[in-house]
Order: structure tokens, then sequence, then C-alpha cells
């Protein structure tokens, strides 16, 4: 610095308070206060391996005596098979920033070659039986899907963000018409699909048939797959996909070859997914289209989305809440656990709606409550037909909800509005503050409970995939970064 | 490729089929063509509101699909309330019109819906974050009508309704066109002549053009950007309902699934002609639409999906501003 | 004669009707800071557009350090050796601002995923060069960019800060030449002098070539060796910010016609 420029500018400005104030930023934001602040604080000081360690009760509960194989599989090992799909995803989504929807496809065309080449089947007139050893197959389902990816992820060399989102669209429509419809030379069976697939057997005499031995093995797989990305994302190539996640043209004009980038990631994800798809066709000795459909996707994506994109330990978080709430869901299991949580979301919800003050939320409670009887009694006096039915296998709650829901002898037609209705309601509750909202809240949550009891609980399988649209709308706008991502900044 | 290609193209793939082709002779491949561009128009009503939503959100609308199934549904309902297709209660013109009406506002309102509760919130979200909020949007709508309308198929009976006949042309085994195909060809058209003057002449269109060119400017120009792009979904999603009842009328398969491939196939249509491009919606449906019939004809109904899917990939590598879009220039 | 580092031979551009730059005779030679000037829509950052490969010219040739750089990929060119940076900034805001010098090292390392994965030891020791040399590049802006900010999202980083982390990631691509757009944007007079001695800095102690667009006629004369003035895509004066800035179709490109009037 010389004389020709007066106003000296000191090299260390570091003491002017300007950057104190910035340095210490982090001690002056706002924390939550009380044990959700601490809880909060901790979790984010907590290192990855920390943060596995704590949720490890959850995969340990599984290998407890008392969990039946029943609920090993539906819970244990799909939790894992979508961990690994939402592990593989968030390559794609939360890595590299790309909307793959295809993405089940490359489940299904790992599933589909394992199924392939280490089962036996005949149609068409052809009779394929390879069995080849589990090492092999994997291997090669792995191969073929991460090839296929380099395909589709090529397409994505010309083409701009939505483009590409459409374009794995129809890939994924062209595996369902390959496997259901196409069926050339009798390899995929058509809408049948593949039966008789052989138990993973590796090199002859390894081979898992326990439920219990297959949630072993995916353990071991999610466990493998957790590592390499971690490793991937602390290395010189997640840093790449990070920058061209946040700016592809800064990125290539830094010197990252983007498209070779968004490529690659495509292609790791593709292999993941091919992976998962060909432990799950193993343990369930088949391979089915239906398997692979959108609702697959949809499931993938909720575990992704809820977990967080770019967050590892999101989509173990998002794998067991998405899934155990789509097996709770589903046709088969008894509808009680469903109906507990769903009265226990209602009360979440008055908590969450209400969270800013006691006196409200204590209205909320009572209101809602007294609501129910004062409709309940005015029906009774005027309208018998309308609480003469009765709950759909109530248990426990059944006595309560009698006397609290409208249960009509029939409800058809009065179910089917009362769900619009509920639907126009919600989306006017979300529009209004105060004392209005509060207004509005008892008679929605009541009209809720009453399309539960009347419509909902009596179809948990659709149910579930229309909380799962709504939790996809719900997670973007109230917090993008799902449970576990950091909160990004983007500048329009 | 261009349009002077598109000729050519065409060109050569009808001496193809006419004249070479296992199943040649003019009749089936005229027969083919007016079928594809009765389906054709259906397409282009539901690319237009891709097109105008992309135009002026960027926003790919997977739910777009889904709003044209809902438009079906409703006008099934409005059908089976004035009396059903054998017995209407109102003269069958109004009864027609009636369904569109509804269909359209239903429809409309439906979108108006969708964007305030699910795009609005997050118009400064990062890209990705309204495309999956579309997608929770589109799965919403899917598994709603099923819950409420059940996985069977339903069934305007439009032929029961208007009529069997159709115009015969050249002779009783020459071309022969329904007059249920008649009237979507030309409710088609007249729509896209009304969504051309408003967007040419009203006040109205000058906005959505102004929002859709630079909505910050626009909105300091004073004009409200959220009550246009509102307006622009209500349009958009009231042709999608339009579609549906056309559909409806000329296929009887309302179900709750129909969204899906119908919406792929408007996005499409709209990225042929030109995403953005209110032409290119109209000329990319009628190619869709044309494509998938001969498709359909000339190969194995399974397969028309994936060459129509094989049609899209090629535009976007050839050509990817489409037919009539304008190329994007990469600001840095 | 010095080495010539960068050379545009009748290199012409037009998008649409609009002829943007329109046979171009251009160079840079070695050690040299060349400024580019010239009012709005003179065609300068399309010239950084063309040399960087954000878009191919229609007719002419572009070489760099005497091989024809014209239909390479950009993240190819900027390994041979050119970097920019933006004048609309573009930063990877989310990432930390060690991250984002880290990350423009992309070119010149080699380590591949299966190597990452494995933590093998070559890819250990490139990985602390990597960080070493992002420590490097932040440490010539002097404290700004130190210490603690390191570890900060870019996006907390004020306006000034941001030029200079976009100076900073260029220089970590190990380019020899630096285009840089419009530095001083934004910038109050003492940033804009701090940042006029830096430029000259980063030729004298560090050796790069440079080439810059800038509007700030201090700055241009505070460290042009040969000063360029553009309009409308056709070079119009060229020599030492003196000859340049008293060169009448300079002065008639900025202000209009009144100069001509005027006699000298």
């Amino acid at each position: 610095m010389s004389e020709s420029t007066p106003p000296h500018v000191p090299e260390s400005s570091g003491q002017i308070g300007v950057d104190q104030w910035v340095a210490q930023a982090d001690e002056r934001r706002e924390r939550p206060a009380g044990l959700r602040g601490l809880v909060a604080t901790g979790w984010e000081k907590l290192p990855p391996a920390g943060k596995l360690a704590l949720l490890s009760p959850a995969i340990v509960i599984p290998f407890l005596p008392f969990v039946s194989e029943g609920n090993l599989f539906n819970y244990g090992l799909f939790i894992l098979i979508y961990a690994l799909l939402g592990l593989g995803l968030n390559v794609v989504v939360g890595f590299a920033g790309l909307l793959d929807l295809g993405y089940v496809a490359f489940f299904g065309f790992g599933a589909y070659t394992y199924a392939f080449l280490s089962g036996t089947h005949e149609s068409k007139g052809h009779i394929y039986t390879h069995h080849w050893p589990a090492q092999w197959s994997i291997l090669t389902a792995v191969l073929v899907c991460a090839v296929l990816g380099l395909f589709l992820g090529s397409s994505s060399r010309r083409l701009l963000g939505d483009y590409l989102a459409i374009v794995t669209l129809f890939f994924g429509q062209a595996f369902v018409v390959l496997t259901n419809a196409a069926n050339p030379y009798g390899i995929t069976n058509g809408s049948n699909g593949l039966a008789n697939v052989a138990p993973l057997e590796f090199f002859g005499h390894l081979s898992i048939n326990s439920t219990r031995g297959y949630y072993w093995f995916l353990l071991g797989c999610v466990a493998f797959v957790l590592i390499v990305l971690y490793c991937i994302s602390e290395s010189r190539t997640g840093r790449a996909w990070k920058a061209s996640r946040e700016d592809p043209l800064a990125a290539e004009m830094m010197g990252m070859p983007v498209n070779r980038l968004k490529i690659m990631a495509f292609s790791l994800g593709a292999a993941i997914a091919g992976l998962a798809g060909s432990v799950f066709a193993a343990a369930q000795t088949g391979a089915f289209p239906q398997n692979f459909g959108t609702q697959v996707l949809i499931l993938i994506y909720a575990v992704v989305i809820l977990g967080g994109t770019g967050s590892l330990t999101g989509m173990i978080v998002g794998a067991i809440a998405i899934i155990a709430s789509n097996q709770v869901l589903d046709s088969t299991s008894p509808p009680n656990v469903a109906r507990v949580l769903f009265y226990a979301a209602l009360i979440a919800t008055i908590f969450f709606t209400m969270r800013s003050s006691w006196p409200r939320m204590a209205t909320a409670f009572v209101g809602t409550a007294a609501f129910g009887f004062a409709v309940h009694a005015f029906a009774d006096a005027v309208w018998a037909r309308g609480t003469a039915g009765e709950a759909t296998s109530g248990g426990f709650l059944s006595g309560a909800i009698r006397h609290w829901v409208l249960l009509p002898a029939h409800p058809g037609r009065l179910a089917v509005y009362g769900y619009l209705l509920m639907v126009v309601a919600v989306i006017t509750l979300v529009q209004l503050k105060g004392w209005w909202r509060l207004a509005v809240l008892v008679p929605t949550l009541y009209l809720t409970a009453f399309v539960w009891e009347n419509l909902l609980v009596l179809q948990p399988a659709v149910t579930r995939y229309v909380l799962f649209g709504a939790l996809l709308i719900a997670v973007m706008t109230i917090r993008p970064q799902g449970l576990f991502g950091t909160a990004k900044v983007e500048i329009v | 490729m261009n349009l002077g290609g598109l000729v050519v193209a065409l060109a050569v793939w009808t001496l193809y089929a006419v004249y070479l082709s296992p199943t040649h002779g003019w009749t089936f491949f005229f027969q083919l063509t007016v079928n594809g561009i009765i389906l054709g128009s259906v397409y282009a009503l539901i690319a237009l509101g891709y097109s105008m939503v992309y135009g002026i959100l960027k926003l790919l609308n997977f739910a777009h699909g889904d709003v044209y199934m809902i438009g079906a549904f409703i006008g099934f309902g409005v059908l089976t309330l004035l009396g059903g297709p054998l017995n209407p209660a109102i003269p069958v013109v109004l009864l027609i019109a009636c369904m569109f009406a509804i269909a359209m506002i239903g429809a409309g309102l439906l979108g108006l819906a969708i964007e305030r509760f699910a795009y609005r919130p997050l118009r400064n979200a990062p890209r990705i974050a309204p495309l999956i909020s579309a997608l929770g949007v589109a799965f919403f709508l899917e598994n709603s009508a099923l819950l409420l309308f059940g996985s069977q198929f339903r069934d305007y009976d439009g032929f029961d309704l208007v009529s069997y006949n159709g115009i015969h042309l050249g002779g009783d085994s020459g071309v022969f066109i329904q007059y249920l195909g008649v009237i979507v060809i030309v409710g088609a058209f007249i729509l896209m002549l009304g969504l051309i003057g408003l967007v040419q002449w009203t006040r109205l269109g000058k906005a959505m053009r102004a929002v859709s060119f630079d909505r910050e400017a626009a909105a300091m120009m004073g004009i409200d950007p959220d009550r246009v792009i509102a307006a622009t979904f209500f349009i958009g999603s009231a042709l999608a309902g339009a579609a549906g009842v056309m559909f409806g009328l000329l296929f009887s398969q309302i179900y709750h699934l129909m969204g899906f491939l119908a919406g792929l196939k408007g996005f499409t249509a709209a990225v042929v002609g030109g995403i953005g491009s209110i032409p290119g919606a109209m000329l990319g449906g009628l190619l869709v639409g044309l494509v998938e019939s001969w498709a359909r004809g000339y190969l194995n109904g399974n397969v028309s999906d994936l060459v129509v899917f094989g049609v899209l990939i090629g535009v976007m590598l050839l050509r990817p501003s489409g037919l009539l879009g304008t190329p994007a220039l990469q600001k840095v | 004669m010095a080495t010539r580092l960068l050379e545009l031979k009748g290199v012409s551009k037009a998008f649409g009707g609009l002829q943007v730059i329109s046979n171009l005779d251009f160079h840079v030679d070695e050690n040299e800071i060349v400024s580019v000037i010239g009012p709005n829509g003179a065609g300068k950052t399309t010239l950084f557009n063309l040399v960087t490969g954000v878009y191919t010219p229609d007719r002419g040739e572009i070489m760099f350090e005497g091989e024809s750089i014209v239909g390479l990929p950009p993240n190819r060119i900027t390994r041979k050796g050119v970097a920019r940076t933006f004048q609309t900034l573009r930063l990877f805001l989310n990432m930390t601002v060690k991250e984002n010098v880290m990350a423009a090292a992309y070119g010149h390392t080699r380590a591949g995923v299966l190597r990452s994965v494995l933590r093998t030891p070559g890819m250990r020791r490139e990985e602390r060069e990597i960080g070493k040399l992002a420590e490097e590049k932040l440490a010539f802006f002097g404290q700004r960019l130190m210490g603690y900010r390191w570890n900060q999202p870019a996006y907390s980083l004020s306006y000034a800060n941001r030029r200079r982390l976009e100076i900073a990631r260029a220089m970590a691509t190990n380019a020899r030449l630096l285009l840089l757009d419009e530095p001083a944007a934004g910038m109050n007079p003492v940033e804009t002098r701090e940042i006029t001695e830096l430029i000259g800095k980063l030729r004298d102690e560090l050796g790069y070539t440079i080439f810059v667009i800038e509007h700030d006629m201090h700055l241009v004369e505070g460290i042009s060796d040969r000063v360029v003035a553009l309009d409308h895509g056709i070079r119009i004066a060229e020599g030492s910010f003196d000859e340049v800035a008293t060169d009448p179709s300079v002065v008639e490109a900025y202000l209009g016609l009144r100069a001509k009037e005027e006699p000298g």
C-alpha cells in the first residue's frame, strides 16, 4: 500500500467490530428454548456415526425374538430395501439435483435381471433356466442397471432439468410396457411376472433362506452403501456434484465436466437400485410387474423428501417412517393400529396448529370433543339413521367412537361428500389465522374423523397413497429440506 | 429439423404407408389419419394447458393430466344427474353444452385450488420443489378419485347419447367419421380460437404475455402476477376439463388412472410443438395424435406409447425448442 | 515480442439477426493485463463467453497457447488454463467458502470414485493438497476470506467478498489466464482501489495473465498495459489507457455525436 491511496485499508480488518459480529453469528442465533432446543443443538453437533448409533435401536429391534417372521418381512426387509432405494435416489436428486421419475424402473430392471438369471420360467415357447450363482446375477443386475443409467443419463446431455423429468417418466413407462404387455421372446413372462426365483446362494454353498438371514444381508448392503456414499460425498466427486447442483454453468466454467458428472450420478443411483431390486427379487422369490409401479416411485420419493434430500441419515429415518406407516395402512394389517395413529395425528394437529397459545389449544381440545358430542346428540334426535352404524373393527376405541363420530348405517355418498368438504375445509384452514382458524379447525377435525371412520378406514391401501401425495405437498411447502436436510438458499 | 423437414418426413411416411406397408392403401391410411386428428384435438387441448402454465411459471404441472381426469368425471356426473345417455332430461345439445361448461368450470376451480395451495407457496423455492409438489398433487388426485369413485371404468355411452352414425367419405367402404368425432374437432377448434383471441386481444392476454416474459418487470408495471398466474391456471385447467369430456364422449373409459398417460402425451405434444407456444401446442397435439393413431394401425397397439415416446426423444434431441418454439438463449 | 497467450482471428458471432461480434482480431500476450471497455451492449461479455466456450463463434479462430480452442466444451477450455469470473456473481451459494475454492480444483486432480471410496493414501494426499491450495488462494485476499470464514456458506458473504471469492475460485483451477468480468462492479471506492492493487499483484507476484472487462475507469487506468475499446462488436481503438481514453471514436461511442463537432 502506498501513499497514493490515502484512506488506508487495514490489512487485518478482523479488528473492526463488523467481522466479530459475523464470527459470533452462531452464538447469537435464536435457538428454540427448552428441551426442543437442546435436542436440536445436540443432534446438529453429533457426528454422522453418532447419529446412526442413536438410530440403531430401530435397526436392532427386529432381531429381538418376539418379532414374528411376517412382521420382520413386512417391516424390517421393506424398510431396508427402501432405505437402499432412498440412498440411491438421493444420489440423483440430492447430490446432483436431477429429478429422475423413472427411478423405479431401475429397481425393476434389477429385480427382473436377477430373477431371469437365477430362476426358471417358460413363456411363449421359450424355456429359460439359468440358475446362476447369486454373486454373478447380482453383479450382472447391478451392472445392467448402471449401464441403463448411463444410457438414460446421457439423454440428459442436452435436456434442461424439467425435460429430463419427463424423459425419465417415459422411461419408467417403457419398463411397464416391456414387462406387462410386450414380453419380447417371453423374457419377462408378461403380466404373470417371474416366479420360481432361487433365493440367494453365493459360491454354491453360502445360501440365505430365512427372512432373518435376508435382514442381516440387507443390513450389510445398507451399511456398505452408506459408507460408500459418505466417502464419495466427502471427495472431489462429491464436491463437484454439489457444485453442479448449485450452478451447472459456473461448475462447467470451473473445469467440472457437468454432463459426465450427471451421468455418473444417474448411473450410480441406478446401480444401487439394481442391488436393491435383485435382493428384493431373491427375498420374495419372484419379480412381478405390479412391484414396480408408480406407487413404489412415490414411496421412494416420500422417503427421500421426508428424510431430506442430500442427507444420508435422513434416508434411513425416512424409510423407517414411510414404510412403517405404509405397512400399518396395508389392507392386511389390523385397522386398530392405523386408527390409534390417526387419532394421535388428530391430536398432534391441534398441538401443531395452536402451539402459539395455550388457551386456544385448550379451547380446541375441549371444543372438538364437545362439538362431536353435540353433533352426535343432535343427529340422534332428528336423524336416527345417522348414528345407526358400527365402527369398523373398532377394538378398544369402538365405544368412544360410537358416541362421538356419526356412523350412518350406509355412508355411501355421504362419505364422498364428506371427503370433498374435508379437502375444501383443509385448504380454507391453511389460509386462516387466529380465532378464525380455531373456529374452522374444530369442525374440520370432526369432519376428518367422520371421513376416516366412514371411508378411509375401509380402504387403508388407497388412503395411504392419498396421504403420501399430501405429504409430498406438505413437506415441500412447510419444510422443503425435509427432516434432516439443510435449508438451502437460492437466489433467483 | 424444422417445418420443412416435418413436411418432407410426413410426405415420405405417407408414401410408405400407402404404397409399401403390409396394410397399404389410401382408405386405411385416411381412416387412421382422421382418427388421429380427432385424438390429436384432445391432446392439443391438454397440451395448451401444459404449455400456458410452463410459459408463465416455467413449471411442469404433472397434475395437469389428473385435472383432465377429474374433468371427465365431472362430465360423467353431470350426465348421470341429468338422466343419463338413454333418456336425458334436457335436449341432447343442451346436455352436452352443460357437460362441457360444468366440467370446464369445475376443472378450472380445481386448477385454481392446486395453484393456490401447492404451487404459490413455492414461488421462490428451488426449482425442484414445485416439481415434487406437483408429483404429490398428481398422486393425491389419482388416489382420491380411486377412493371416491372406485376402480371400475365409467362409460359416457356417447354413441347412445348422440348417434352411432357419421359421415362416410368415398362410399360405404371409405373413410368413416363419427358425428362424435365431428363434435370433438369442432369443439376443440372453437376453444382454441377463443384462447388465441383471449391471449392476443384482451387485457388479460396482454398481462399473461407480459408475466411470462418477465414476471418482476410486469409486477413493476402494475400487473399483479399472482392474479395472472391464477387466471392462467384456471384457463389451462378448464381446457383440460373440456378435453376430459371429449375423451369421455369418444372412448368411454373414464377411470382414475386415465390422466397419467394422457398427461404425458399432452406434455409430449407441448414439447414437440415448442413449449410456451400456443400454436405450437396445437400442432404438437395433432402430430402426437396422428403418430399414435398410425402406430396403432401399422404397428402393434402395445408399442404405440413407446413410438410417441420415441418421437418426443427425437424432437428433444434434434430441436430442443420444439417445432414452433424459439430457442432459449443461455444468459451468463 | 512477447508470446501470444490468447489470440482471436476474425471472430464473428450473431444472435438471430444481431451481429454482436464482427470480424474481431485480438490478442493477449503472456503476463499482460488487457482491459476491454465499451458501452453496454458492445459485446464485451459475449467476447468472454466465446473465449470460455459458452458460445461457439460463427466464424474465426480462437487460439490459446497456439492451439485452437474453438468447439471445446467449457470445462476442457478451463483445464487448458482459462478461468473466469462472472459479472452476475455465480458462486456455489450453499457450499462453504473453502469448498467453493476446493471444487474448482476438480480439473487438475485425479482421484476417482473408486479411490475415494477406498480412501487410498494417494487420494488422501490429494485431498490435503486441494485443501492447502484453497487456503493458499484464499490467503491472497488478506484477512478477508480467512479463519472462520472458511466454513461459512458462500451466501453469507458480503458482495465485495463474493467478488473476491470468485477470483480465488478461478485461481484454484490452475489457470494461466484469468478473465475478470467487471471485478469492481458494486464495490465502493475503497474496495475498488483494493481490488485494483490485487489485480496488479496477481500479475506481478503470481504471474497470471489478466484479461478484464471493466466500467470503472480508475481501475482500468490503474492496471492496464493495454486497453481495447469495443462498440457494436467492432474494435474501435486500442493502445495505452491515455491513447484510448482520448480517442475520438471512443468518446463518441460513450457520449454520442457531440464529440465529432469539437476539434481535437
